[in-house]
């Protein structure tokens, strides 16, 4: 599988070349062209790993709690090689990254594709993720063996910092994290009201060593101050 | 206090490097990240440490502002004991842009356009009259003075000035701000009422005087109307 990334980083789009016999598991929506030798099933989507029936369902509901489609597309070339041209949804950029040993955990409309080797589920993240502003759930991303790849989407730039013992991230800017890391959630401010004068309200607060990606726009505040100008719903 | 403007011009964010004693005040809920040790406080004002007076007056400016200037009741203050790092991102897509303002050096913005300041800098909120809200940028335009300090305006798009010296003609929703010399009046884009009304340029500003204009590549009033004949 070899990836390219183009019109970065506004309008970012991924040009996957998949050999003979490779697989790329794509979200629901998120191809917008392909070689026509391309073969797709639509699946159930989930840990790959879970045997029998219900535990696909099982499996596909939990992604659907993350806001991820219930199924997922499987791309596979027949007779040689072939093309796929994927997209994210919001104007922005898209990074492909390697699962690793550690695993990842993403905000749960960061993913877009990934390798057939990655399992991806959705975990619960208690209320300390209801809290945060991302909805109760989240994905986590891991992989058997190295060379794993996850391509994600955000909104805006996405800008890699490291986490150096602790850090702490906005909810609405927060795309992906090493699963290594641990985090809680705590008042941006040292009291609630400064905490809500601030306009922060609530912050993730990571702990540990690894890395964090995170999007240069917040898409529930662009979201809300478009629709403050729009009329309200009628229905 | 180093400063980095990342990620231009579509998605522009602010990486400010604090040392201790600095303080970095940004608009209410730009924040996008921080060292966790840094401390944030939620203040009426720009200024760190204002007197009884000061802080009436900001405190009813900044009621004006809230509720007809569009911007934000209060504005955040993050200071440090140990060298830490603040993102600061806006809202819309588009730059960020920074300036320097030095011996009262006077940049007026349009309502919304501030991200953030460090330093000596202080802002008074204008009443633009009768010609602030025809210019679509609301009623109220910030004015900032600064005697040695940092200010980070944005834009919707890409930003770029204009440096006049007689008179320009500018878009009424495209005006980021301004600075030296120059005032401004509200016209039609000519063409007599025809114009006003089937051109779409509808009214515009004219400045006049010598100074600099700094206007925005898109406009945000334009594109939520557009998008309102398309909502369901």
């Amino acid at each position: 599988m070899q990836c390219e990334l183009l019109y970065q980083p506004v309008s970012t789009m991924a040009r996957i070349r998949l050999d003979a016999g490779e697989q790329f598991l794509v979200e629901p929506g998120a191809m917008i062209g392909m070689s026509t030798n391309m073969d797709m099933k639509t699946g159930l989507a989930g840990n790959s790993q879970s045997t029998g029936i219900l535990g696909k369902l099982a499996s596909a509901a939990g992604r659907m709690l993350t806001g991820e489609s219930f199924f997922q597309n499987t791309y596979m070339p027949q007779g040689g090689s072939g093309e796929l041209l994927l997209a994210h949804t919001l104007p922005g950029d898209m990074v492909m990254m390697e699962v690793g040993d550690h695993g990842l955990k993403l905000q749960s409309t960061a993913f877009v594709a990934s390798s057939t080797g990655v399992n991806i589920q959705a975990e619960f993240g208690g209320a300390r993720s209801f809290f945060s502003g991302e909805g109760l759930f989240l994905i986590s991303a891991t992989a058997q063996r190295p060379g794993e790849q996850l391509l994600v989407g955000a909104f805006g730039g996405i800008q890699e910092v490291q986490c150096d013992g602790s850090m702490v991230i906005d909810t609405g800017h927060l795309v992906a994290w090493d699963a290594n890391l641990t985090f809680n959630v705590k008042k941006a401010a040292g009291g609630w009201i400064a905490s809500y004068l601030s306009g922060e309200g609530l912050v993730c607060q990571f702990n540990g060593q690894g890395r964090i990606w995170m999007q240069t726009r917040n898409p529930q505040a662009y979201g809300t101050l478009v629709g403050s100008m729009l009329p309200p719903r009628t229905n | 206090m180093n400063h980095q403007i990342t990620h231009d011009p579509a998605f522009s964010m602010l990486r400010v490097d604090l040392q201790p004693g600095e303080t970095l005040v940004t608009e209410a809920g730009a924040m996008a990240a921080m060292s966790s040790h840094v401390e944030l406080e939620a203040k009426l004002t720009i200024q760190p440490n204002p007197g009884m007076g000061a802080t009436l007056g900001a405190f009813f400016a900044a009621v004006i502002r809230k509720y007809l200037g569009g911007e934000s009741f209060f504005v955040s203050h993050y200071s440090t004991t140990t060298p830490g790092t603040v993102w600061v991102a806006p809202t819309v897509s588009g730059s960020i842009v920074h300036r320097r303002l030095e011996g009262g050096q006077i940049i007026t913005l349009s309502a919304g356009a501030y991200v953030a300041s460090a330093g000596n800098i202080e802002c008074i909120v204008k009443y633009g009259g009768l010609r602030g809200i025809l210019a679509k940028e609301g009623a109220f335009f910030l004015k900032v003075i600064g005697n040695g300090g940092d200010l980070w305006f944005n834009s919707f798009g890409g930003v770029d000035f204009i440096d006049v010296d007689g008179t320009y003609i500018v878009d009424n929703g495209h005006i980021v701000g301004w600075e030296g010399d120059l005032e401004f009046d509200i016209k039609s884009a000519g063409g007599g009422l025809m114009g006003l009304v089937a051109s779409g340029e509808g009214l515009v500003c004219e400045f006049k005087g010598r100074g600099r204009v700094y206007i925005q590549s898109r406009n945000f009033g334009s594109m939520t109307g557009w998008l309102l004949p398309l909502m369901p």
